[in-house]
Parts: C-alpha cells; sequence; structure tokens
C-alpha cells in the first residue's frame, strides 16, 4: 500500500512542534514500514495554508487532512480537560515530567481520550510541551510587592496565574510581545525561554525571573479517526512508533534549547534570576483556586473536570513533583 | 459624496402582489441585517476603546476583548454582505458584460443569469457545510476564551454565517427573476 | 490529471471567469470548490473547505480592526479634516505639476505611520483625493492609479500587518522589521512622487493636465487653522502608539473615536452623514473582507494542487547560486501576486525558502522587506490586485472600470520594481537603522 497523508499545521515551520513531522515522524514511520510492502509520504502544509493555529483539530476532524498538530491551548472548548496544566501552574518545572506523564495519560485514561474521540480525532502521540513559564518584566522584581498595578500579558487560561499579584493581566499575544513591551503598553509578560529568545524579549524586558510557574502541555500530533482505522494494523503500529520517536526528539532538543536560551538571554545583558522560595509560595498562596473552579465548571458540562484535575495531580506527585499548592485537595 | 443607501424599499403594503412585494421584502429584510452589522461595528469601537481606557486610566482592562472582536467581524461580514451586493459592492470585471449587453443583449442576459445560478449553487455548498458546524457547536455550546477569564458562545457567529449566506443566495435568486421577467436589461453593477 | 495539473487549469478557469465578468469572490469560491472536488474526489469535502475557510479566515483581532481603519478614514473623509489637511498638502506643492498627487503621496505616507494596511489606505483616500485630483483635471485613471499605488505604503512604513506575519513566520525581530520598512518606504514615497511629476509633464494623454495653478496660496492664518485638526489626529494616534496607550491594532478604535470627535466639534459631521459614514464602512468592509475570505478559500485549494509547492521547489532546488535564487524567488511572488492575496503568499512561499535561504548567511531582516516589496506588488496587479479592487468599490462611478484603474496602477506597479531592485543591490536601505 501506498499511504499518502496531508498533515497540517497552524505555526510554521521554525516551530519545534512542526519541525517534529519532516525531521523526525515521517522518517521514522517509513523507517517502521520498510520491508513491510507499505509505503507513507505526507504532505507538510503547515504555516496556515490549509489550517491556521486552533483551526487543526476541525480540519483533521472534519477529513480534509489525516494528521495535524492538534492544540489544545488553542481549542479550549474541544479539547477542554486537555488543558489541566494550564489551570495548575506552580507543580513541575520539568517539560520532560509533564509531556511523558500526558502521553501516557492519553495512551491509558479514557477519560483523556473521549475529547478526541468526540472529535473524530486519534491521539498518535508527540505531546507539545512547553519550557517553564518565565515572568520578563521592563522593572526589577524584589519582591512581590514590586508587581502590584503593573500590567502583565499573559496567554489564554495563564492570565488566572496573575489573580492575587496585584498585576493587571492583559491577554496578549505571543506575536506582540516585543512591540507592546517596547512601548510601554504591557509591563511586562509571562513567557517560555524558548519563545523569548527567537522574539529578542529580552531587550525590552530585560528582568528575567524563572518564577517556576511551570512547564506546560499544549497539545499533540492527532490523525483523522475515519482515516485512521481504515488503516492496515502494521501502518498504524508505525505511525506511534513515528510520534514516540518525535516526542523523544522534541524534548530533548527542547530541552537543550531552553536552557541555552537561558544564557543567550544572559549573555545579551539580560538579569537572569531565580525567585526565592518564599517569594514563589507567596505568589502560589495568593492565588485563586481556578483548577477547581474549572473542574467543577467542566463537570457541570458532562466533562470529567475534577477526576482529571486530581488524577493529574495525583501522577504528578507520584512522578516525582512538589506542588506548591495541591490544587485538587483545597 | 457618501455612497447612496439602495433605494428605499416600497413597504410591501403599497405594492400589490406578486415579485416586486417579494423582493420589497427582501430588500428591508437585507436592510435590517445591513443595519444590525453597522450597529455592531459602532460596538466594536466602543469595546475597544472601553478596554483601552479602562486599561490605562483605571487599571482595569475588559476580558476577552481580542475574542469578541475575532468573533464580531465574522457576523459583520455576514450581516452586510446580502446588501454589499444589493448596492453594487461585489468586484466584477464589466467591460466585456457592457459590451455584450450592447451587441448581444439575449447572450449577455443569459450569460448573468449562468453567473447569478452559479453563486447560488457555490453559496448553497457553502450552506450545507457551514450548517452542521453550526449544529455542532450549538449542541455542545462551543466556546471562545479561557475558563475562569472569559468565554463567549460561538454558535451565534456561526448562525449569522449560515443565515447571511441564505440571505446573499436569496439576492442572486432575486437577479436571476429580475432578469427573466425583464425587470433587469442592461449591464448591471 | 495529477492534482497538479488540476491546479494550473483552475488557475486559467479563475482568470477566465474573472475576466468574463463572474463576481471575483464567487469566481474564486467556484474554483476551489471544483479543484478540491477534482483534486479529493468528494463534493463534501470541497464544501467542508469552503465553510472552514468562511468561518476562521477573518477571525481575528488583526482583520477584527479592519472597519475600524475604515471607518477612522471615512470619519475623516466626511467631517472635512482630510480636505483641509489636503488643502495644506496642495499649498505646498502648488507651484509643482502633478502638485495634487504628490500631495496624494504624501498624505498617504504620513497615514501609513498610523495604519497597519493597505485597505484601509486606499479607501480613504479614494474619497478624499480622486475627486479633488479629477476636479484640477487629472484623468480618473491617473488618479485611482496613484491612491492605488501609494496605498502600498501602509504596510512598508511601519506599523504593517504584514511584516508582523513575516516575523512569525521566520522568528525574526518585529521590532527590527519595522524599522528595516522605513527608509524602503520613504524612498518609495519620494519616487512615487517624482514618477508622478514626470507623467504629469511628460504623459498628459495618461494623466490629464493637471492645473494646480488655480490653487490659492493659503495665508498661514488658514495653513494653520487647515492643519491643526489632522494633525491632532496624527498626535493621538502615533504618540498613543509609542507612548505606549495602545497597540498599533487597537490604534484603529482610537483613531475613529478621535476622528468622529474632531468631526463633531467642528460641526461638520451631522447625524445624518455619520450614519450614512457607518454604513458605508460596513458595506466597504464587507465586500473586502468576503473577497479575502474566497481568496483564502482559493489559496487552500491551491495548497492542495501542490502548485505554489512547485513553484517554491524550483526555487529552493535551483542550484543557481544565491543572486539567482532570489531574484527568482522575486519573480515566482510577483507572478503569485498576480492572483493570490498578500498574506497567501507569505503563507506559502516564506517556509520553503527559509530552509534555503537561513545557511547562506543572508540577513532575513533585509529577506523580509525584499519579501514584502514583492508581495505589495501584487496589490496592484491583475487579475486579482485587492488595493485596486478597494478603489473600485469605494469609488462609486460606473465610468471607472477596474481595468482602467488597472492600468492606473500599472506605472507605480513599475516604480515599485525599481524599489526592489534597489533594496537587492543596496542591503543598508533595510538595515542601516537596525
Ligand atoms: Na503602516
Ligand atoms: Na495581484
Amino acid at each position: 500500500d501506498d499511504v499518502k497523508a496531508t498533515a497540517v499545521a497552524g505555526h510554521p515551520p521554525v516551530f519545534r512542534w512542526v519541525k517534529m513531522i519532516p525531521e523526525v515522524f515521517v522518517p521514522t514511520v517509513q523507517k517502521e514500514l520498510e520491508g513491510s510492502g507499505h509505503t507513507f509520504t505526507v504532505d507538510l502544509q503547515a504555516g496556515g495554508a490549509i489550517a491556521k493555529v486552533g483551526e487543526e483539530l476541525e480540519t483533521v476532524g472534519e477529513g480534509l487532512a489525516e494528521i495535524g498538530t492538534v492544540q489544545a491551548l488553542f481549542d479550549p472548548a474541544k479539547l477542554a480537560v486537555q488543558n489541566v496544566t494550564y489551570y495548575t501552574p506552580f507543580v513541575s518545572s520539568d517539560v520532560k515530567q509533564i509531556s511523558n506523564m500526558m502521553d501516557r495519560l492519553h495512551k491509558e485514561d479514557a477519560r483523556l481520550q473521549q475529547a478526541y474521540t468526540d472529535n473524530n480525532i486519534v491521539y498518535l502521540g508527540a505531546p507539545i510541551g512547553i519550557d517553564d513559564y518565565l515572568l520578563m518584566t521592563k522593572f526589577p522584581i524584589n519582591s512581590l510587592a514590586d508587581l502590584d498595578g503593573k500590567k502583565i500579558a499573559a496567554p489564554g487560561a495563564a492570565i488566572n496565574w496573575l489573580s492575587g499579584t496585584g498585576a493587571v493581566g492583559v491577554s496578549g499575544n505571543l506575536t506582540t510581545y516585543y512591540n507592546e513591551l517596547k512601548t510601554g503598553v504591557y509591563d511586562g509578560v509571562i513567557v517560555f525561554a524558548s519563545a523569548a529568545v527567537p522574539g529578542k524579549l529580552y531587550e525590552v524586558a530585560p528582568n528575567v525571573t524563572r518564577m517556576g510557574l511551570g512547564a506546560q502541555f499544549a497539545g499533540v500530533l492527532g490523525a483523522n479517526k475515519d482515516w485512521y482505522d481504515a488503516q492496515p494494523e502494521a501502518v498504524r503500529m508505525a505511525l506511534h512508533k513515528g510520534a514516540d520517536a518525535a516526542k523523544d526528539w522534541y524534548n530533548d532538543d527542547l530541552t537543550n534549547f531552553a536552557a541555552k536560551a537561558l544564557e543567550i538571554m544572559a549573555a545579551n545583558g539580560a538579569t537572569v534570576v531565580e525567585a526565592p522560595e518564599d517569594m514563589r509560595k507567596a505568589w502560589a498562596a495568593g492565588m485563586d483556586n481556578a483548577a477547581k473552579a474549572w473542574a467543577a465548571d467542566l463537570d457541570g458540562k458532562g466533562v470529567k473536570g475534577t477526576e482529571v484535575l486530581s488524577l493529574y495531580m495525583e501522577e504528578m506527585r507520584k512522578a516525582g513533583a512538589t506542588p506548591l499548592r495541591n490544587w485538587d485537595k483545597e | 459624496m457618501v455612497h447612496p443607501e439602495a433605494p428605499p424599499a416600497p413597504s410591501p403594503a403599497e405594492q400589490g402582489s406578486g415579485w416586486d412585494a417579494v423582493f420589497a421584502w427582501l430588500d428591508r429584510i437585507t436592510q435590517i441585517f445591513n443595519v444590525a452589522g453597522t450597529a455592531l461595528i459602532v460596538a466594536l469601537m466602543v469595546l475597544i476603546g472601553a478596554d483601552v481606557f479602562g486599561r490605562q486610566a483605571f487599571n482595569a482592562p475588559i476580558s476577552g476583548v481580542p475574542e469578541m472582536v475575532s468573533l464580531s467581524i465574522v457576523a459583520i461580514v455576514f450581516l452586510q454582505v446580502p446588501q454589499a451586493l444589493r448596492s453594487g459592492r461585489f468586484t466584477r470585471s464589466d467591460a466585456l458584460l457592457k459590451l455584450a449587453w450592447r451587441k448581444t443583449p439575449r447572450f449577455a442576459k443569459t450569460l448573468e443569469i449562468v453567473f447569478d445560478a452559479v453563486a447560488v449553487g457555490i453559496l448553497g455548498a457553502l450552506v450545507y457545510a457551514a450548517w452542521p458546524l453550526f449544529v455542532k457547536d450549538w449542541q455542545r455550546n462551543t466556546f471562545v476564551g479561557a475558563m475562569g477569564d472569559f468565554t463567549a458562545p460561538v454558535w451565534p457567529v456561526k448562525l449569522i454565517l449560515v443565515v447571511g449566506t441564505v440571505l446573499l443566495i436569496a439576492q442572486f435568486l432575486a437577479r436571476i427573476v429580475k432578469l427573466t421577467t425583464g425587470r433587469v436589461n442592461g449591464a448591471s453593477e | 490529471m495529477t492534482p497538479f495539473d488540476i491546479g494550473i487549469v483552475s488557475l486559467a478557469a479563475m482568470v477566465a471567469l474573472v475576466i468574463a465578468g463572474l463576481y471575483v469572490p464567487i469566481a474564486l469560491m467556484a474554483c476551489s470548490f471544483v479543484g478540491v472536488w477534482a483534486i479529493k474526489g468528494s463534493p463534501l469535502l470541497a464544501s467542508k473547505l469552503l465553510s472552514l475557510a468562511a468561518t476562521n479566515t477573518i477571525s481575528s483581532y488583526y482583520f477584527g480592526v479592519v472597519p475600524l481603519f475604515v471607518l477612522m478614514g471615512f470619519l475623516v473623509a466626511e467631517s472635512g479634516i482630510g480636505r483641509d489637511a489636503y488643502d495644506v498638502a496642495n499649498a505646498a506643492f502648488r507651484k509643482l505639476k502633478g502638485g495634487l498627487g504628490v500631495g496624494t503621496v504624501g498624505a498617504n505616507a504620513i497615514f501609513a505611520a498610523i495604519t497597519g494596511i493597505s485597505i484601509a489606505s486606499a479607501a480613504i483616500f479614494t474619497k478624499i483625493a480622486v475627486p479633488e485630483m479629477v476636479r484640477h483635471g487629472y484623468t480618473k485613471r491617473f488618479a485611482a492609479g496613484i491612491v492605488a499605488g501609494s496605498s502600498v505604503l501602509g504596510m512598508l512604513i511601519p506599523p504593517s500587518l504584514l511584516l508582523i506575519l513575516y516575523g512569525v513566520l521566520t522568528e525574526q525581530s518585529i521590532g527590527d522589521l519595522f524599522l528595516a520598512g522605513i527608509l524602503p518606504g520613504i524612498v518609495m514615497a519620494i519616487l512615487f512622487a517624482l514618477g508622478v511629476v514626470a507623467m504629469a509633464t511628460f504623459a498628459p494623454g495618461f494623466t490629464g493636465s493637471p492645473r494646480e495653478g488655480d490653487i490659492p496660496a493659503l495665508p498661514a492664518r488658514a495653513l494653520l487653522f487647515k492643519a491643526v485638526p489632522i494633525a491632532l489626529l496624527i498626535l493621538l494616534v502615533l504618540g498613543g502608539i509609542y507612548g505606549g496607550l495602545f497597540t498599533p491594532v487597537e490604534a484603529g478604535a482610537i483613531g475613529a473615536i478621535g476622528a468622529l470627535v474632531l468631526g463633531l466639534a467642528k460641526g461638520t459631521l451631522g447625524w445624518r452623514s455619520l450614519w450614512n459614514v457607518l454604513v458605508e464602512t460596513g458595506l466597504v468592509t464587507a465586500s473586502v473582507c468576503f473577497l479575502i475570505i474566497a481568496a483564502q478559500m482559493y489559496s487552500r485549494m491551491l495548497a492542495f494542487s501542490g502548485v505554489p509547492a512547485g513553484f517554491g521547489n524550483l526555487v529552493a532546488t535551483a542550484d543557481i547560486g544565491l543572486w539567482s535564487v532570489l531574484l527568482l524567488y522575486c519573480a515566482v511572488i510577483i507572478v503569485m501576486g498576480m492572483i493570490l492575496d498578500s498574506s497567501s503568499i507569505l503563507l506559502i512561499l516564506v517556509p520553503l525558502m527559509l530552509p534555503v535561504i537561513a545557511p547562506l548567511n543572508v540577513d532575513l531582516i533585509w529577506f523580509g522587506i525584499v519579501t514584502i516589496i514583492a508581495v505589495e506588488i501584487g496589490l496592484l496587479t491583475p487579475p486579482f490586485g485587492i488595493s485596486v479592487y478597494v478603489i473600485k468599490s469605494v469609488i462609486d462611478d460606473p465610468e471607472v472600470s477596474l481595468s482602467e484603474i488597472f492600468a492606473g496602477a500599472a506605472p507605480f506597479a513599475l516604480i515599485m520594481l525599481v524599489v526592489l531592485g534597489l533594496v537587492l543591490a543596496f542591503p543598508q536601505l533595510a538595515t542601516a537603522l537596525l
């Protein structure tokens, strides 16, 4: 069989979670299929050529493409429980830990798979992890009081993280952070190192505070369910092997770059500091428990929010993470 | 210097029966949509203005403005697009059509009817596929935004997309009727 | 037929249908529908492509402010602020043959500093400048051509939504890109102005005979009086953007509110005309956005066919040296610019070229400016030229045909080609301010 698939990504190929498709996923699948009589070719349509960011789930689900980067972060209504990490900051700064955990839960737990099935998607693997979120500001942070009345931009649900700090949360967009910081629309942003470097954010917000807000899970590689079900067993196995290889490559590459990114920022005049433990604890203690409200809201909609919240927190604690707040137990 | 609105629709009551009454009703509905879209533009201006003012003057931005703006623009376009066709704002290159109306009016009329029929067909396909998307988002109450901060349902916009396109189809059908009944003779804008 | 063949046939069909007089958005939608049906073998999938693109194409903060930028422009026009500003420009250039045209270019360059999109510039100056130029003896086609040409400044001089898109695609600093756009933008404005004067002097058959002589010199007091409102508006918008009060995207709303307040204060804006302006804004927004939606459907169909990727690979894999690759790249962009909208070209070509260009030590900021200028030529070229379409939609004069506006804009497309050559030859134009 000659298996052909169109893969869609809203982001352009410079993004690691897109790059992993042609660099690792496809070659691995092809290698797995050697001698099986099947071949595999992918037409990668990235950068929004066919689906914009947040449109991938629907495009793959409806069958216009076979494979896609399915972005839970940008589709929070359809992939509700997948956003659990964005409601639980201060749990772990280790992106590999979160990625591996979410990968395992997606493979084992029906409550996480349900969201995909509802949208005619099959989870292939390769969780899109995001390295530890930092606070980057125009002013130095010596104590939490410094945040009082400052306008801090944050993406999506991360705006909830600012509750209780006295900072004004503004919903922002990575693409325009540089200009907004430069002119002073925002006084700071919540952002991750691997994005802050290419965007040169250290030039306009040189005070980098490692708050340990946490690494995150943003999306996965998914396939159209009808297409997937119609593939021979060997091809389906190969697809998952390809996604597993992509996961390992992605995690290593991201972890290396994130570490290097902090050095690059420091080398370019940014002040990178680790927030003292008591400051982190004070921040976490002052926050609203948005996770609880989020989970209860999902419960009301017939989605198992509370169960997934405690599942995730429990598994993270078992894996050795030491959350500053036990969001599920309050 | 401002483009005049489409001629005001005569009230259906004073129009007797037949097609003219249908057209009058159609134009009336089209204008109501147009007004709704216009009001939405004003709302957008006020919303963004209030967000900026609240943020700068009182440290109190309005949640969800980007989401509301993204939803509104789709609604604005599909509320106004039937009237845009009605008042001749659809882009076309009419040099050849004008020539045809002068030289061979019968051919020109046939061509215009075929073109309008193509529009009806293709917009029909759009509605056919957009309707299930609306139903799905309505039943599942799909939203934009982040829970805990701001959320808004997307189904009203999906519905406007469908209804606006249906109205646009109706305007194209009206053009076909006007051409076949001789109400329009000559290059239309 | 292979998908590639289908893509090629659809190009020919699209051009033929547009020339035959089918509405442009309908032609684009019909070609995408039939194209996807032929490629994927399923009319259902083809209609799904239409519905997803209709929902998602313009659903963003950036497109959301399009009506507000247009509204700001129409309020400026309707309240007489634009006319007054234009009088000032004309007083400055009245000794020049083609002075009104030069004034239009200059005013557009200034307006470019407060708008991120070319559509708004085209709409506004069609209202303010075209009638004035025609009244002073310019041919309609030349007047419309000047407006179409100078509207492209809107996305070269910062802020620019296209430069933001390029920055996102290539992970380059948007701040650097904005800086890099300034000098090429100024050079382009100057060459446009020189071009207007040269054409008015040497090609009166094309331009008409501009008679700026009857424009009275303005006494200093009147000059000041007329210049104040527009200066206030520019101060509000630029001051707000660079003073950190609001974003370039939000500036659309603030500018519209500012223009509204100024118009009401001047007493030149009645309720009736305000309502007309609002309705007009809606109709222009709807027709342009509907066109952009249809263009996105077409672009997605083409992406499936593999035609753009084919052309891109042709350039990317051609073993012909950096400069030949760059020239070929610009040529492909210009050809694509005839049939695709600006953002679609960027989305398709830039990711293809990046892996080829990056290892050759090419300055990606400079490469971005080259790309944007080449892409913007497409705003002026038939059969799909958004700036020309906007002017046609706003001008409200059945005697001005699309082909006439395209003809009027052609010299400006050529001048853009010259600027493109200059930036290619002298990269310092883009990088000097960095
Ligand atoms: Na600009
Ligand atoms: Na063009």
